[in-house]
Order: structure tokens, then sequence, then C-alpha cells
């Protein structure tokens, strides 16, 4: 499929051939044009990390869950909507449930020293998990539950994140049905 | 190395064993984010610009495939810095709004990680990605607009109220171009067909090399002339000359 230089309803000035090289004023527009586009359309901001993010998780080969049940209390609307109360903005308390065929996990957000946020959590069936709070750009953090699949990070930063749960039991492991969850990607 | 470490180690080596290429070091320290590895030394292969040869966008996309596939991810992040423009733009050309251009483009390297392993030809990674974004985008308007038709109570065809589908083409806010050379130019773009339009919005946002990637890619094999002026910059530069007398060179 040759015929992009033979398109006869084209007309080509005779001052540059089409078949030849490339020159500077093609590059100039082509430069001029990069420009624009960047400017009329940019990249939004942390589209960049948001996509480092995903590649990593998506590396994980985790099974996502399902986001089953989120749960704001009143208390926790922020405040600017209360009014009258006398109290500083409170921190957003959240609770979120995961579910996956194997396994559910809840988590309860609430505010830590410094702005940060922290996360206890449940797993159900009970046993020992080893769980991992991914955030972009950074290393994950790795807490291993009790037996009784609570765990808890006690103060992490705010901004996007997903939990990937691993059975530490390695009979399980071993048996093929037992592979890493991630939840979705969500904003503490 | 503690119990939970020990654990963790194994788990994660039971993952990686059922693997055909080991996408990354087994054992607990090696679970590192790929935005972790841009700032992190890492023993990966040379870039492959050896020689002062300069490389494509393609070259160095079917580069990091293969670190990765060798548990080395360093350059596919870098890949992802450097080509997430590219797939924005494709994204945005089919006429995708803003908020979900982000996801589709997201969603397109994590199906790069997904299929890493699938990808028969490493040389094929720009124009997989540029598909697949493309794919997803057309997936993504279509939704739109099903869900728009839903949404609607009944056709209204009256002349006053014409049944509106979203714009094809996100509308461009003009204004930011504050030089007369710039308007001409995003002038003389909308006149141009619109395969040729998107052509060179994405050509001109990589390296000349890869315009026959990207040309395959929207359905514009170019055939022998990949190296050279295409047909779309020639009849962009007809419609830049019929606008005047201007020096696009300084």
């Amino acid at each position: 499929m040759d015929d992009l230089t033979s398109d006869a309803g084209v007309p080509v000035p005779d001052a540059y051939d089409p078949g030849g090289p490339p020159d500077e004023v093609d590059a100039a527009v082509l430069a001029r044009l990069a420009r624009i586009t960047a400017r009329i359309d940019p990249v939004p901001e942390g589209l960049v990390e948001r996509s480092l993010f995903a590649a990593t998780l998506a590396g994980l080969e985790a099974e996502v869950m399902e986001l089953a049940y989120v749960e704001a209390p009143l208390t926790g609307v922020r405040g600017d909507t209360l009014g009258g109360t006398g109290e500083a903005t409170p921190v957003e308390a959240r609770t979120i449930t995961f579910t996956h065929e194997s396994l559910t996990v809840m988590i309860s957000l609430s505010g830590a020293q410094g702005g940060q946020v922290r996360v206890d959590g449940w797993a159900v069936p009970a046993g020992v998990l080893s769980v991992e709070l991914h955030r972009p750009g950074t290393d994950p953090l790795v807490v291993a539950s009790d037996v009784d699949g609570r765990f808890s990070f006690d103060a992490v930063d705010r901004g996007l994140a997903s939990l990937v749960v691993r059975r530490a039991d390695e009979a399980v492991a071993a048996d093929g049905g037992a592979g890493a969850v991630s939840t979705p990607v969500i904003e503490i | 190395m503690g119990g939970l470490a020990r654990r963790l180690s194994r788990a994660v080596v039971a993952l990686d064993s059922a693997r055909p290429y080991p996408v990354r070091p087994a054992g607990p320290g090696a679970v590192h984010t790929l935005g972790d590895a841009m700032t992190r030394p890492t023993d990966a292969l040379p870039e492959p610009n050896v020689d002062g040869v300069e490389t494509s966008l393609g070259d160095r996309a079917a580069h990091a495939l293969l670190e990765y596939r060798a548990g080395r991810q360093h350059a596919l992040g870098e890949l992802i810095r450097e080509a997430t423009p590219l797939l924005w733009h494709t994204v945005r050309a089919q006429g995708v709004d803003r908020q979900e251009a982000d996801d589709v483009v997201q969603h397109t390297w994590a199906a790069l990680v997904k299929h890493a392993n699938t990808i028969t030809e490493p040389h094929a990674v720009l124009k997989w990605l540029l598909v697949t974004a493309r794919r997803a985008a057309w997936e993504a308007v279509r939704k739109t607009r099903d869900d728009a038709r839903r949404r609607a109570d009944l056709p209204d065809d009256s002349p006053d109220h014409p049944a509106s589908l979203p714009a094809k083409d996100p509308t461009p806010d003009v204004r930011v171009l504050q030089d007369e050379r710039d308007r001409i130019l995003w002038g003389a773009m909308a006149r141009l067909p619109k395969r040729c339009e998107e052509l060179l919005r994405l050509v001109s946002l990589a390296d000349r090399p890869d315009y026959r990637a990207i040309s395959a890619a929207i359905g514009m094999p170019m055939g022998s002339i990949g190296s050279t002026r295409g047909r779309c910059l020639a009849k962009l530069r007809t419609i830049l000359d019929e606008q005047g007398d201007f020096s696009w060179t300084t």
C-alpha cells in the first residue's frame, strides 16, 4: 500500500519533494506542533505517576477484589458542611469492605498525627496473611496479620493506595488457589 | 530475616514459579515499584544507544519489555515517563474526555505489564501500545454514547434541538495560543483529513524514526516512505503556504 506519494488529488508545490528527506521546515513545523499540542491539551498532572502505579500493581498479578461496601459515618463528613460543632475539621473516617471469592477484607481509615491516615484491617477467613500497602512512587509497606486476620498500618500518607493480601500459609499457596488478591486503587 | 520476611519470600517464589519468565527477582526486597526504580541504581543492561547510534522510541520500548521480562523494571519506568504523553494524545484524539482518557492511559500501561510475556515481537511494543490505547478509547467513546442514548427519553429530531451526541473532538481551547503562527498552524491542522491530523500530532510527539510505527498503528501504513516526508506533512505544508509567507524555522 504505497499510494501515499501519488495522491493525485493533492497538489504538491514544486518547491519541495514529498519523497525527499525531511527538511528544516518539516522539523520546525513538527516541533511547533508538539508545543501547541502540549499547551492546548496538557497531559494531566500526575498521570505518569498513576501510570507507573497501575503498571506496578499489574505486575503483582494479583486478582482484584471487588469494592463491596463503603461506609462514611456522619461524624466523618467534612467539617465545613456540619458547622457549629466548634471542632476543627474532623478527619474523614471510613470503613471499606472488599470481597473476593476466597477472602473478605474490611479496612477502617481514621486520622493519625500529622495529617496521615491510620489503617486498621480485618480479613476473613481468619489466618495469618501478608498485607502490603502500595502507594505511587514508593516501596510498599508490609505487615503480617495476627491469627485472627487483624492488621494495621499506624500512619501512612494520604493519596492513592492499594492493599495486596497474600496468604502466608505456604501449604495453601502451593495449592494453586491462593494467589495474591489486591484491592482496587482507593484514595485514602 | 524475620518470620514474616521468610513467609513473604516463599509466597513470592511460589507466585513466580508459574511464570515462563521471572518478572521480578524473588524475595521480599524485590517488591519495588516502577516509580521507585527511577532513582535506584540498577544492574540493568546498558541502554541500547551504544556507539552513538540514536535509538527511537520504538527501540526503547522493545528494550523496556526485554528488561522487564528479565526482572528489571527501570527501563519500563522510563518508557512510561517518555511515552505517556503520546498515549494521552492518542486517546484524546479519539474524542475521549480528560477524566476517561486518564483511566485509559493507566489501563494501557497495566495491560502491557499483563501481556509482557505474550508479546512475541518486542519491536512491535510501541505499535501494540498505540493500538491498545486506541481500541480502549473507542470502547470508552462507544460506552459514553450508549449511555447518552439510554438517558435520552425520546429522540428529538426537531431542528432547534437536534439530538446531540458527544462531540467527536474535544474542543481545544485555542485561546491559549498567543503566537500567530501557532494559530495558523492549528487552523491548518483542522483542515487536514482526520487521520492525517492525528498522525502528524502523534509524530510530532515522538522521534522521527517512529513515524512508521505510529502510522501503522493508526492504520496508515507508510510503505517505503517512513524515512521521508509523508503525504500528510506535504498537505500541511501546502495549506500553510496558502496562509501566507511565514517563516517557520525561526
